[in-house]
């Protein structure tokens, strides 16, 4: 189900002319998550900074709390990372959520002069997570995949990446690079056979 | 199974962060039990996230452009890089405080949404017992409800609305039976009086006291009070 809904989105969201910037945007909170990247923060930060002011102005009329908004999102967004997974969704949707929580309690601040912070009640950000006795080893995993998979080689990496994190189907990515489908198939099966000896390696 | 639903636009407004927090802690309950209603929720929350992050390609992006106020920008995003990232135990933590509430002799597991006011102090009135969460919302009040097994509420009606949420048991009125999740929003038009077998508890959300309506039971209106 879960899979069907994303495709539906996909396909109602791209608009002709624009590149579709959602797996990049993916990939640069996995680079935050994963070693603190903070290039890869400024990047998120361009993105989103202007446009979490923008929303902030609309909610609040006011310049100074429209600041507050975008700090306290993107500082949320830089602390906590590390709970973000493509597997819940993409990075924008993460993100939008962080901010209308902390939105939503500062709304409840100015309103009705309530700190009870009851957003995150509201709005669980990592409810799918929850049961998580192994959330140490699932953190551990990504790492040793992410640092896999830098370690593989170029174009083997290209098409893993593309599949695994942009979600591309195999004949989107065969187009896209201008190769045989079959290309496509034997990079990600040997691609894959690495990470997997890597990660195999790790675990002994 | 639950028969009544927010309406889709309630559920817009909550995943938009429009609705008060009275009302949102409802829907939100609601969804933590709805698996119907959670999934359009989670399909609102998409489509305003991809409306809230545009099209616009990152490319454009990979320089600061020096028309933008950089500077602001620049020093808070220094400042934040600054920050060490939360460790991820941090997390279980975050998530671990108590949804259990023990009344009487029973045990309810509340939903996410409530489990901050699980401490909130409660008062009794007959068979009724009263936990108002006091969410300073002005005429809008907030409540738990439990009802004792095999009461009445007598035939009333509402100045304004009630928004009655079942969290556990169940009751009927003169429209049929309602089970846990069932959220159902009442106003002036409506008359009812539920009675409940079992016993139940309920969220309740209401901007004026219920009033009663046939004879004697209009001595009752110091309840109505009560359960407003
Ligand atoms: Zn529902």
């Amino acid at each position: 189900m879960y899979q069907t809904n994303q495709l539906a989105d996909a396909t109602i969201n791209k608009s002709e002319s624009a590149v579709d910037v959602q797996p990049d945007l993916n990939q640069y909170l996995m680079a935050v998550a994963s070693h603190q990247d903070k290039a890869a923060f400024a990047k998120l930060f361009a993105f989103f900074a202007p446009k979490i002011k923008a929303f902030g102005l609309k909610q609040f009329r006011q310049e100074a709390l429209a600041m507050d908004l975008v700090q306290e999102t993107m500082s949320l967004v830089w602390r906590k990372a590390q709970l973000y997974s493509p597997e819940k969704g993409k990075a924008s949707t993460w993100v939008f959520t962080i901010m209308r929580n902390y939105s939503f309690d500062m709304l409840r601040k100015i309103q009705h002069n309530k700190e009870d912070n009851l957003s995150d009640d509201l709005w669980p950000l990592y409810e799918e997570a929850e049961p998580e006795p192994d959330y140490e080893d699932d953190h551990l995993m990504r790492e040793q995949l992410i640092q896999g998979l830098e370690a593989l080689p170029p174009k083997q990496k290209e098409v893993v990446e593309a599949i695994y994190l942009k979600e591309m189907t195999h004949q989107e990515l065969a187009e896209h690079l201008g190769v045989p489908l079959g290309t496509i198939k034997s990079r990600l099966r040997l691609g894959l056979e690495k990470l997997k000896e890597k990660m195999e390696l790790h675990n002994d | 199974m639950i028969k009544h639903h927010p309406e889709s636009t309630m559920i817009h407004a909550f995943v938009a962060g429009e609705l008060p927090a009275s009302l949102s802690i409802a829907v939100s309950a609601h969804l933590e039990l709805c698996p119907h209603c959670k999934a359009i929720a989670d399909k609102a929350t998409k489509a305003m996230a991809d409306e809230f992050s545009g099209n616009e390609a990152l490319v454009e992006l990979a320089e600061p452009t020096p028309a933008q106020p950089v500077d602001e920008f620049a020093t808070m995003l220094a400042a934040i890089t600054e920050q060490p990232t939360d460790a991820p135990a941090l997390k279980s933590a975050a998530v671990e405080s108590s949804n259990q509430m023990a009344l009487g002799e029973k045990t309810y597991t509340l939903p996410r949404a409530l489990r901050q006011f699980s401490q909130t102090k409660w008062s009794g009135l007959g068979n009724i017992q009263r936990a108002r969460l006091g969410l300073d919302e002005g005429d809008v009040h907030a409540s738990l409800l439990q009802i004792d097994a095999d009461s009445a509420i007598p035939h009333h009606t509402h100045k304004g609305y009630e928004l009655t949420l079942l969290l556990d048991g169940c009751f009927e009125d003169e429209s049929g039976r309602y089970e846990k999740g069932d959220f159902i929003i009442l106003n002036g038009e409506h008359h009812h009086s539920p009675y409940t077998a079992e016993g139940c508890l309920c969220y309740t959300v209401s901007n004026a006291p219920l009033h009663f309506t046939s004879g004697v039971s209009k001595l009752l209106n110091p309840i109505g009070r009560f359960l407003y």
